[in-house]
């Protein structure tokens, strides 16, 4: 694991505890019990930093004895020309025989979008009051 | 009167969020995008691998851009001012954002950065990001453009390896072209794979040592 990849982690693992914090005190909870984050097969962060981080900074802070529930999403795109929406294509290139994810339309080869499948969001969390 | 005082049960209940952890990020840098907007500035995002090339392709660009344009430039680095002092010789304005311990640049940090700077008198803002080809592609700035510099040193598998920074570029550039020989590596497969992961991106090889190739560079971005 290199430093880098490291540091990504925390800076979002402590993004998500702010979040949580705030919605927390909005409702005047004195703990979180649980959150529920959804991350994205396609986003950069890695299961086992994330919750080592996670560990790591919800120390005395309302999450100290909260439980991180991790949910992977697929990727998906989706093509403007012929509105195709689907899993992100797995392409392998010839020479190396590595698989790399392409934007290219299965259906059109037209330019799709990734819609689904790079972000990280909380779905929910669970708060004592 | 008596008053009671009654134990109130714990309550446990659910918060539907659906919060993105990157919205305050997004935020950000749709305010970004609004300023440079209203105030005309064109702005590139300039990404890239450690040492790839991404002060040498600013200095080569301000070179020939500093005559017709107002220019400065954000340089995002761990700790060291080397790289903004190298883009300070040619007379541009240079602003330094300490990451600290960062791997990449924010929004947050583009946009205290924007603060101090007289706006009016620009039309065109430069940012290099942190040396990393992972994190940066997921924190837009609110830059219009975005620019990934790789070098043919790193070898012929640096953009299969890191598909998704690609898909954030529309414009990439395959500098040191001088050393693709003695490299081994050929600047049309790696053009190659790019265009296999995203069909939009613009490609374009370089040698910043030797100054080639940076006029179609500027032409990808409509600087001319
Ligand atoms: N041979 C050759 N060397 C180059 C070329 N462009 C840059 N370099 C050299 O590569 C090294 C790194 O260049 P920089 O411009 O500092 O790269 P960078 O991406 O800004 O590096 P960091 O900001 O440290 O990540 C320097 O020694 C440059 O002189 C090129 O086209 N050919
Ligand atoms: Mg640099
Ligand atoms: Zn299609």
């Amino acid at each position: 694991m290199t430093l880098a990849a490291y540091m990504h982690e925390l800076s979002m693992v402590s993004n998500i505890i702010d979040i949580a914090i705030h919605e927390a005190k909005k409702r005047n909870a004195t703990s979180v019990i649980e959150v529920n984050l959804v991350v994205g097969k396609y986003s950069m962060l890695g299961l086992e930093q994330l919750c080592y981080c996670y560990d790591l900074l919800i120390k005395d802070t309302l999450l100290k004895t909260s439980k991180l529930n991790i949910k992977h999403e697929d990727g998906k795109i989706h093509c403007d020309k012929c509105k195709y929406k689907g899993p992100i294509p797995l392409k392998e290139e010839p020479e190396y025989h590595i698989i790399f994810p392409t934007l290219v339309c299965p259906k059109c080869g037209n330019p799709a979008e990734i819609i689904s499948g790079r972000d990280c969001y909380i779905k929910s969390l669970k708060v004592k009051t | 009167m008596t008053k009671i005082v009654e134990h109130e049960e714990d309550e446990v209940f659910d918060i539907e969020l659906e919060e993105s952890i990157l919205k305050k990020n997004e935020d950000f840098a749709k305010k970004n995008s609004e300023l440079f907007k209203t105030n005309n500035i064109k702005t590139i995002d300039i990404m890239g691998s450690i040492g790839s090339g991404k002060t040498s392709l600013i200095e080569a660009m301000v070179k020939r851009l500093k005559e017709k344009h107002q220019i400065a430039v954000l340089n995002g680095d761990l700790t060291t001012t080397i790289d903004s002092d190298r883009v300070a010789k040619h007379g541009v304005d240079v602003i330094q954002i300490n990451t600290g311990k960062e791997c990449h640049l924010d929004a947050n940090l583009i946009s205290k950065a924007l603060e101090d700077m007289e706006l009016d008198q620009l039309d065109l803002i430069i940012i290099e990001n942190v040396g990393n080809l992972i994190c940066p592609g997921e924190f837009r700035l609110g830059a219009e453009q975005r620019l990934v510099v790789i070098s043919v040193t790193e070898g012929p598998y640096m953009v299969l390896k890191h598909p998704f920074i690609f898909m954030e570029a529309n414009v990439v550039v395959i500098n040191k072209l001088d050393l693709a020989e003695a490299m081994n590596v050929e600047f049309e497969k790696l053009k190659a794979d790019v265009m296999s992961i995203n069909p939009k991106a613009e490609v374009i090889g370089t040698s910043c040592r030797n100054d080639k190739g940076i006029i179609y560079v500027i032409g990808a971005l409509n600087l001319n």
